[in-house]
């Protein structure tokens, strides 16, 4: 009997001291997320709008001067926009822990403002669980400069007819194709001009050369492969995982079928071909590994061509050999780029690169309007992207240039996120950037926009067939890589891939798919 | 009692196997730090360097700045971690071991559910950032390693059995109170399994990387493990992005692999330093409670 009072007074006062020392962490660290400070703006009053600081959630690596460029943003806003009110807080996440914490913060109710995210960082799971804030009033009533360059294409983040993600204005697609070791061209005088024909089938003769004359050097460094985005742009139309529009087959009754990738006559082919070059010792045998990169093959000067994606130059098209100045930097050595298709307008493509507003944002209203001034306001843009003027950049002939005897490592804020918000096109461009960069990416957009894909703006619902799609993907895992890279030969393993999907129960989605661009026909008069 | 009977050759080639399987890695990763970064390049990975290079130390030691302070915040959080955290495990575990304590079955079935289940992640980082707010600071990752059930039960099994009840009972008799009994004569019993557990839980403090993505924002408190990880996820997430984002612009700038490789050997040092001045403990501190005499 005692001993259980003995106890109960040992717990209650280990509970209690517990509490204290709680509460002592909670007053000497609190300070910061929680509460918005007032930015010392005693004059504006009178718009009526309380001081707010919008929390930014985007990933990047840690920039040493985060904080002064943080502080540079708010005295700019402060006297560029005093009626707004309006600080900012920089609130970067690494690449590597991004999944994981904005999970957790979503997960916790933490607060915080604008957050970047995108089709490929679960755009749809966030939308689901409810972490982000529909847009369609706020974006009308504030987002004026974002209408003016993104009104056509927000169907990408409509989920259940609600906005949820505003795209970065900036390329609307991509062009692929191939990319060589200039000298090995050069040496073997290759006649490049084939490619017009847009098809990768005319490299075999060149990959055979170099093969037979040049040993240590690999003919194709993967992985860039004919399968990846070549295939998928240049043949399909992606309506939901495997499910796609096989946009070669033109006649009129099944322009809107839907099928099943792997059984696209394209992909057989190109399969083949591929497994064709491995078998042949085109190909690297490492091509699937992961972290390796093709770039390094280049500059070690072990490769002569690999399939990728072009760099956006002037006067860009098909079967039009240009220099690649992207990767020219990167390797040292002169590459040469031939486009073989160029991206149709994909619903896909707006959604890869969003901002969203979080539910526990304390003003949407406020984070709306600093989004938008992103998309007018070079100078904001400009201090985001590259800083203070200066200290970690210089302009040089109106283009940006690092501080004489800084490096990019050195310099203290250097990251490429441009791509991440606002209108890329009001951007500077680097020193040893085309300057005429973004010119080149308007008259590429229009190229893009031209041709529309069968079912712009449809979006696919993935609610009903959730546990399908995983087991899918898992279907899938085992032998995408091996034919991507020709190691599998198709003949004998897609027969047996599509016995897997089917047991997966790919009847189900592709039925599911058609019933929804069905639907989306009927409702858009297609 | 020690015997001179030869080891079954067996059981030497299976261990030297595993020897191997652990230092071949081990091998290669120093022979890629000190390699030529072209060579390894052009001809792979190689067991021995066809031409030494130590400019990836060079660059470690030019950009010392972070590492040093990634290695200054690991070491203070495993030194000052591993003494809180003796002092709080053993603490309890003495009291468990104690047959006069009211609270054993109770707390006993409490540490037994935790080593069974855990909370969730969730749970886990709410109670860390609302509850105790010590996000971004040095406490977020000393305070979740504390205690462990596991060390917790080994280190009671070893009070209960190899320390004598009379002799606290002794002790009591003249005239120690609690604290004097358990400073004074246990602790002082109990070296080889503080030495045991003090090394799970110091390598548990050094590896851990995952505290600090959770917790920690300012780039200032990265521990070392973490800035390592860090690292490499950022290569391979970089190439996700040039795969999916369409970023033309993004340039994508990989830390060599030299660097890369240098950088793990420079994380290894004090544990391999560690290790060989605890492992004489190690055996006893572990079976001493299963076998006696």
């Amino acid at each position: 009997m005692k001993w259980y009072k003995k106890g109960a007074v040992i717990l209650s006062s280990l509970m209690l001291s517990v509490a204290i020392v709680a509460a002592g962490c909670s007053d000497n660290t609190k300070d910061g997320s929680g509460s918005s400070q007032p930015s010392g703006t005693g004059g504006n009053e009178g718009s009526g709008l309380k001081p707010y600081e919008v929390i930014m959630v985007y990933p990047d690596a840690p920039q040493k001067d985060n904080e002064k460029v943080q502080d540079a943003i708010n005295d700019y806003l402060n006297k560029t926009y005093p009626e707004m009110n309006v600080t900012v807080k920089l609130n970067p996440i690494d690449w590597g822990a991004w999944s994981d914490k904005t999970n957790l913060m979503m997960a916790s109710g933490d607060k915080f403002d604008l957050i970047f995210t995108a089709d490929w960082l679960n755009f749809q799971q966030q939308v689901t669980k409810g972490a982000l804030l529909p847009l369609d009033e706020l974006l009308a009533k504030y987002g004026p400069d974002i209408e003016a360059v993104e009104k056509d294409y927000h169907d990408a983040a409509k989920r259940g007819g609600k906005l949820y993600g505003i795209h970065t204005h900036q390329e609307l697609g991509n062009p692929q194709g191939l990319a060589f070791s200039k000298e090995l061209v050069d040496k073997y005088q290759f006649d490049l001009s084939v490619f017009k024909s847009g098809k990768v089938e005319d490299l075999e003769p060149m990959l055979k050369i170099i093969k037979e004359n040049e040993p240590g050097v690999t003919p194709l460094v993967g992985p860039g492969f004919p399968l990846d985005a070549y295939y998928g742009s240049s043949s399909t139309d992606g309506v939901a995982n495997v499910a796609v529009l096989d946009i070669r087959d033109t006649s009129p009754e099944n322009m809107y079928k839907v099928v099943n990738t792997y059984e696209v006559p394209r992909y057989m082919e190109l399969a083949k071909l591929t497994h064709k070059w491995f078998e042949a010792g085109y190909i690297n045998k490492d091509a699937t590994t992961a972290g390796l990169d093709i770039w390094k093959k280049f500059q070690a000067k072990r490769a002569f061509a690999t399939v990728a994606d072009m760099d956006i130059v002037a006067n860009l098209d098909i079967g039009v050999p240009m220099p690649m100045p992207s990767k020219t930097a990167v390797t040292g050595t002169h590459i040469i780029q031939v486009p073989l298709n160029i991206d149709r307008l994909q619903t896909g493509k707006m959604a890869a690169t969003m901002q969203a507003i979080s539910k526990t944002s304390k003003d949407p209203e406020r984070a709306m309007m600093l989004l938008n001034l992103f998309f007018k306001d070079k100078e904001l843009l400009t201090l985001f992207n590259f800083g203070i003027e200066g200290t970690h950049y210089v302009v040089k002939d109106g283009q940006i240039a690092l501080p004489d005897g800084k490096t990019s490592d050195t310099v203290g804020y250097y990251h490429d996120n441009m791509w991440q918000i606002g209108n890329q096109m009001l951007n500077y461009t680097r020193v040893g950037e085309d300057p005429k960069k973004y010119e080149n990416y308007e008259a590429f957009n229009k190229k893009v926009a031209e041709k529309e894909s069968r079912i712009f703006g449809f979006v696919f619902d993935p609610e009903p067939v959730k546990d399908v799609l995983i087991a899918i993907d898992n279907a899938k895992k085992s032998f995408d890589d091996g034919l991507r890279s020709g190691q599998l030969d198709p003949e004998e393993n897609i027969p047996k891939l599509l016995d897997k999907l089917k047991a997966a129960g790919i009847d189900k989605l592709m039925a599911e798919a058609q019933k929804q661009v069905d639907e989306w026909r009927a409702a858009n008069g297609k | 009692m020690p015997t001179k009977k030869r080891t079954n050759p067996l059981i030497l080639v299976v261990l030297s196997l595993f020897s191997l399987a652990c230092i071949i890695p081990f091998w290669l990763v120093l022979t890629v730090s000190i390699s030529d970064e072209n060579e390894v390049l052009r001809n792979g990975y190689s067991f021995w360097p066809e031409k030494f290079s130590f400019v990836a130390y060079q660059y470690l030691i030019q950009d010392s700045g972070t590492i040093v302070r990634a290695y200054g915040v690991s070491i203070f959080v495993t030194v000052v971690g591993v003494i809180a955290s003796l002092f709080v495990t053993s603490a309890m575990a003495y009291s468990l071991s104690r047959r006069d304590f009211p609270l054993r079955g109770a707390l006993s079935i409490y540490i037994l559910i935790t080593m069974l289940f855990s909370g969730g992640l969730l749970p886990w980082y709410l109670v860390y950032t609302r509850l105790l707010h010590v996000q971004d600071t040095l406490l977020a990752l000393i305070i979740p390693g504390l205690i462990g059930g596991f060390n917790v039960i080994i280190m009671r099994t070893f009070f209960t059995t190899s320390i004598p009840p009379s002799l606290i009972d002794s002790a009591q008799i003249d005239g120690a109170g609690d604290y004097r009994t358990y400073f004074s004569i246990i602790l002082p019993l109990s070296l080889p399994v503080m030495a045991t557990i003090g090394l799970f839980i110091t390598v548990s403090y050094w590896n851990d990387w995952f505290t600090s993505l959770v917790f920690i924002q300012n780039e200032k408190l990265y521990s070392l493990q973490y800035l390592l990880n860090k690292t490499l996820m950022n290569a391979s997430f970089l190439q996700t992005i040039a795969n999916k984002a369409y970023s033309s612009t993004a340039q994508i700038t990989q830390p060599l692999e030299s660097i890369r490789m240098a950088m793990a050997m420079v994380a290894i040092g004090p544990l391999v330093l560690v290790f060989p001045f605890l492992q004489k403990y190690f055996v006893k501190g572990l079976t001493v409670g299963a076998v006696k005499g």
